[in-house]
């Protein structure tokens, strides 16, 4: 009869022939191969310090019929480590989704369950087809105070281990970077670059649920990334390119209030529109002149998030002053 | 962020401009149109978010353990139900209307403002008293402008108190530690409410139109 037999790494495995007698004489074989006799004690094969390498198929024959006796599959390995365990919302309101692995390989099936506790209410996650080691939960609430606990345990032959996760509905929002991110010259604008991109086609409502975007671009020849924060559209324009050089730009995505910045989306590459090459010489020098005096490596100004929002709140406070000053001057002239 | 901070605090002040009483004649939020008010009321609740976040801080530190650990999950006890809760079926909350949209806020935040002057009436450190009497001016502040919203949107303001706090029969903390908890659940509903409410103006937003700077003349004593 045959089975199968994990043993831990680093472990002494002892293999009886079935039912033959401790002084019967065997022959055992691994994958076919002759195993040696000094591995014998009586019909039982001692294995030492058992490794990965020692897994396979071990069988036992009785000494002169070559009867076979015992077949066993030995899988050498180790019981499982604490997993790594990760939630994430990717699709806000909609509901999140976990994700899971080992940090080392067991070298032996392993069985995961996780559950999901809301309060009192236990929630059951959908596992994924593709990829595996995922499942997938919606909200039946939103805007929930109270935390989710994710458990997930993790099984095998050698024995078993566990991790949680406690975190707020608010906590785990956190898109998929931009997709479609397109970057263009524009005719005639030798310091212009056009950048656009689309939501990431995860995010369900992005109506009632707005993106804000980071963008981020540095010549390939600099190290220094700029950054600009927008808090609506999906599309910049780049207004202090370095004139006809290469750049690198990436756009990545927030919620605008709640949860963590998206990685950044795919890395795109433009070139600002250049003139013609026979006028290149003179264009050149005199873009050099007009931006800089010294080394024409000095960085750009950068877009300041600051400026951006002082603009925004004077904005604001303008307009509050200006209708009040109107509406001071109508009244002047009622009374 | 900084972004957050500046332009936060900017339209914040903006705000508590326009609603000073001491200004004649001045109803900021009314003259400048309900989409900038939304905008100012939106506005609000992110710089009240951020201001909130110091604040519960402080406040939990003042509770001490377990009540100021990050994982700290208590099951929610009846008596709780008591602060108003933001949590909504999807479904639901998709199809308020906009006069009930606004309407569930103003009226939660006028409890929780409530709740939270009980609660600054009985804190022990000066600073502690500082804060949360800064916090509630702003939170006052807050229930202005969504008022004001539904005013300038033709919608009638909730009846109810923005006045004194819980009937006098109502059962106070029968010991330290579940009043302790009645406080940790008002600042987890009030944290949970401004999160909901920058999704809800944002939603308003959309619907109201864009700024339109209505003059409004209304006979007023000077």
């Amino acid at each position: 009869d045959s089975h199968i037999q994990y043993e831990r790494v680093g472990a002494d495995v002892t293999m009886k022939c079935g039912s033959m007698d401790w002084d019967a004489a065997v022959t055992w074989t691994a994958n076919g191969t002759d195993i040696d006799e000094s591995h014998l004690n009586g019909s039982y094969l001692i294995l030492k310090n058992v490794d990965l390498t020692q897994s396979g198929q071990y069988s036992c024959y009785e000494g002169s019929s070559w009867h076979l006796k015992y077949q066993t599959y030995l899988r050498v390995g180790t019981p499982p480590k604490e997993p790594v365990l990760m939630c994430r919302s990717n699709n806000y309101p909609k509901g999140f989704y976990c994700s899971w692995h080992l940090p080392t390989p067991t070298y032996i099936p392993n069985s995961f369950n996780i559950s999901v506790i809301h309060g009192t209410k236990e929630m059951v996650c959908e596992k994924d087809a593709v990829p595996k080691n995922r499942c997938h939960i919606r909200y039946l609430q939103l805007f929930s105070t109270v935390k989710y606990k994710v458990t997930l345990t993790v099984t095998n032959a050698l024995g078993k281990n566990f991790t949680t996760l406690t975190f707020d509905e608010f906590g785990i929002v956190k898109p998929d970077p931009p997709e479609s991110v397109v970057a263009k010259p524009v005719p005639n604008n030798p310091r212009r670059l056009e950048v656009s991109w689309q939501n990431p086609s995860s995010w369900p409502d992005p109506e009632s649920f707005p993106l804000k975007f980071f963008l981020r671009y540095r010549p390939l020849i600099l190290d220094q990334w700029q950054h600009v924060e927008l808090s609506d559209g999906t599309s910049h324009t780049i207004t202090d390119a370095y004139a006809g050089k290469e750049y690198i730009i990436q756009v990545a995505a927030k919620d605008n209030d709640i949860g963590t910045w998206s990685d950044w989306s795919v890395a795109v590459h433009a070139t600002p529109w250049t003139e013609e090459p026979k006028h290149l010489t003179t264009e050149a020098q005199i873009t050099e002149t007009t931006s800089t005096s010294t080394s024409s490596f000095m960085a750009p100004p950068t877009t300041k998030i600051c400026d951006k929002g002082a603009m925004v709140g004077s904005g604001a406070v303008a307009v509050c002053w200006t209708a009040g000053l109107v509406v001071a001057a109508y009244s002047v002239l009622f009374i | 962020s900084p972004t957050g901070d500046s332009w936060g605090i900017f339209t914040f002040l903006c705000a508590a401009l326009c609603n000073l009483p001491a200004l004649p004649a001045l109803n900021c939020s009314e003259e400048l149109g309900a989409g900038q008010s939304i905008q100012q009321t939106y506005d609000l609740t992110r710089y009240l978010e951020h201001q909130l976040r110091t604040l519960a801080g402080t406040y939990l530190n003042y509770l001490g353990p377990p009540f100021n650990e990050p994982d700290f999950n208590p099951p929610r006890l009846a008596r709780a139900e008591r602060v108003p809760s933001a949590t909504v079926d999807l479904d639901l909350w998709r199809g308020l209307t906009d006069n009930a949209r606004l309407a569930a806020n103003y009226r939660a935040y006028s409890r929780l403002l409530c709740y939270l002057r009980v609660l600054d009436s009985q804190v022990g450190t000066a600073e502690l008293r500082h804060r949360l009497a800064h916090f509630c001016a702003s939170l006052q502040g807050l229930v202005l402008s969504i008022g004001g919203v539904m005013s300038s949107l033709g919608y009638p303001l909730p009846a109810g108190p923005a006045g004194p706090p819980a009937p006098p029969g109502a059962p106070t903390a029968p010991n330290d530690f579940l009043k302790k908890m009645d406080d940790f659940w008002l600042l987890k509903e009030l944290q949970t409410w401004l999160w909901r409410s920058a999704k809800d103006f944002n939603r308003l937003k959309k619907k109201v139109p864009p700024a339109v700077v209505t003059l409004r003349l209304e006979a007023r004593e000077f």
